[in-house]
């Protein structure tokens, strides 16, 4: 593809005009795409796919899950998760609930804007703080680089391919953090900080049902994907899952969603166990 | 806590007592918690280090970077958070992360990668503090790391390309702008009558982007609406920063000097 295709594609995607799938309704046929799941997918990547799987069930759309090995390619973004509605291909929460919401659906309505500033400041801080901690293990820590990330990042690729991309991502991630002065922190600082944040989110939670109290928002959607994903996986160690597990009302939010949410709707318990 | 604190930070100009935000919050928290810093601005001298500011030096520890340098304050007792609930802690640390996230990228392009306000203001004001031949290179080094931070978290691969972000960066600002005036409304800080942590972050970061002079300015004239903001950094500046006369009179002959370079 030549650059100039490129530069049009992506000027495309970022200036999407949301009037475009105003028009039509919800199709039956939607997908999600992510990397395969057993094999392939990171924690990263798998807390992004369940925060929006969990956010399109909360808004009662159907989505049908595909599983593909080039997922991150095929997005516009570069990340994933990303959907294929009618013909609009939309990557990431963020744009994603945009889109919904320009199709007549939207979880955050009925907030005034005082709690819209909240919603959105604490969504900032599971990215900011929670994202970049998943990233930082993943692909800073050289226990987990070595055991787990580096085999799985490129296990559907032939030898030397897996290796290349696999070293490629992990210098991109790399250099990232150390933009964001991240790159000289400790496992331990970054520990601390996944603590401060699960502390912040137990605090704001409190002994409600969700974040704006009574109905879930995308908010919820998006912590639920992290703090669920972070329990469920199995790492070198468990001390990610331990310092969330320090706080019994996310954990009570995390399961109420994934009962609610994915049980009841006939899913099934997901399992995303990394093996 | 009967050690002196020394920060270490660059100086003010255009009324602020700093032009570097990060420098900023720590001298505002500083104020607010009562904390007695002794500021040494960094000069055109060969004395003291430039990497990594703002620092705090005591006599056994030397922190970098604020939100260190804030922990290290509460620890000596400095705490400008005393009587926030476990929630408006909550909210602190997602506001500041907010702010990083969706203003910061905005901030450091208005300064540092705009050309017009880059080569004209930026540069010749921190070169004029930075020992030659230092002064030839910090401040390209500083814009370069601007440039990256931008492109390597809100750039969009495949192509890194700065115009495609430029636009959605200076939306969201506007729009972490508007959530913050939003949020603070009529009251004098965000959390009842005493400022806290929030306050400085927020003071940080907006009181140079108000203030500085600029040729390109977009973000600054949208700052400008939101008259509540604007009231928020003037009222903090004149309760906590008011100038005594002898730097009234230091900073208007720094002006001078830098207006006749």
């Amino acid at each position: 593809m030549s650059k100039e295709t490129v530069t049009r594609i992506n000027s495309n995607y970022q200036q999407y005009r949301v009037s475009d799938g105003a028009a039509e309704p919800w199709p039956e046929n939607a997908t999600l795409y992510q990397q395969l799941k057993g094999e392939q997918i990171l924690l990263s990547d798998n807390a992004a796919s369940l925060a929006v799987q969990a956010f399109l069930q909360m808004c009662n759309l159907p989505i049908k899950v595909v599983c593909r090995a080039n997922a991150e390619y095929m997005s516009p973004s570069g990340k994933v998760p990303f959907i294929h509605v009618g013909n609009q291909v939309v990557s990431e929460l963020g744009p994603i609930v945009q889109f919904v919401k320009a199709k007549g659906h939207s979880l955050s309505d009925g907030l005034d804007e005082v709690q819209k500033a909240e919603m959105k400041a604490y969504m900032e801080l599971v990215n900011n703080m929670l994202l970049t901690a998943e990233l930082y293990l993943q692909w800073c820590d050289e226990a987990t680089v070595g055991e787990i990330t580096h085999a799985r990042y490129g296990s559907p690729y032939p030898w030397p391919l897996n290796h290349i991309l696999a070293y490629q991502k992990q210098w991109e991630v790399k250099r990232k953090m150390k933009a964001i002065g991240w790159g000289n922190k400790t496992l331990d600082q970054v520990l601390e900080d996944v603590d401060q944040c699960c502390q912040a989110l137990s605090q704001r939670l409190g002994t409600q049902p969700y974040f704006f109290n009574k109905q879930p928002t995308e908010l919820d959607a998006l912590v639920f994907g992290h703090l669920y994903t972070i329990l469920t996986t199995q790492l070198t160690n468990d001390e990610l899952s331990e310092k969330v597990k320090n706080y019994s009302n996310l954990l009570a939010f995390c399961r109420r969603i994934e009962q609610h949410y994915f049980e009841d709707r006939g899913k099934g318990s997901s399992s995303i166990r990394s093996s | 806590m009967a050690a002196p604190l020394e920060l270490s930070c660059w100086g003010g100009g255009w009324g602020l007592p700093s032009v570097h935000s990060e420098s900023l919050v720590v001298m505002a928290y500083a104020k607010f918690s009562g904390a007695p810093l002794k500021v040494n601005v960094i000069d055109n001298t060969w004395r003291g280090s430039r990497g990594d500011v703002p620092i705090l030096t005591t006599e056994d520890n030397i922190v970098s970077q604020p939100a260190k340098i804030l922990n290290f304050l509460r620890k000596q007792k400095y705490n400008a958070d005393y009587e926030l609930s476990a929630k408006q802690g909550a909210d602190t640390l997602a506001y500041i992360a907010l702010i990083e996230e969706k203003l910061l990228p905005a901030v450091l392009h208005t300064f540092w990668v705009e050309s017009d306000n880059y080569f004209t203001v930026t540069k010749p004001w921190f070169a004029s503090r930075i020992p030659f031949p230092l002064s030839l290179i910090l401040p390209g080094r500083m814009s370069k790391g601007a440039l990256n931070r931008i492109l390597l978290t809100r750039g969009e691969p495949p192509l890194y390309h700065l115009r495609e972000v430029e636009a959605q960066i200076y939306r969201d600002a506007k729009e972490c702008l508007n959530l913050l005036s939003n949020r603070l409304g009529t009251s004098q800080f965000f959390f009842g009558d005493t400022p806290s942590t929030l306050d400085a972050y927020v003071f940080g970061f907006l009181a140079p982007l108000y203030k500085v002079r600029f040729p390109k300015v977009q973000l600054q004239e949208h700052l400008k609406q939101l008259s509540n903001l604007c009231r928020f950094c003037d009222d903090i500046l004149n309760s906590y920063f008011r100038l005594s006369l002898g730097e009234c009179t230091v900073t208007y002959w720094n002006f001078t000097l830098w207006m006749c370079i």
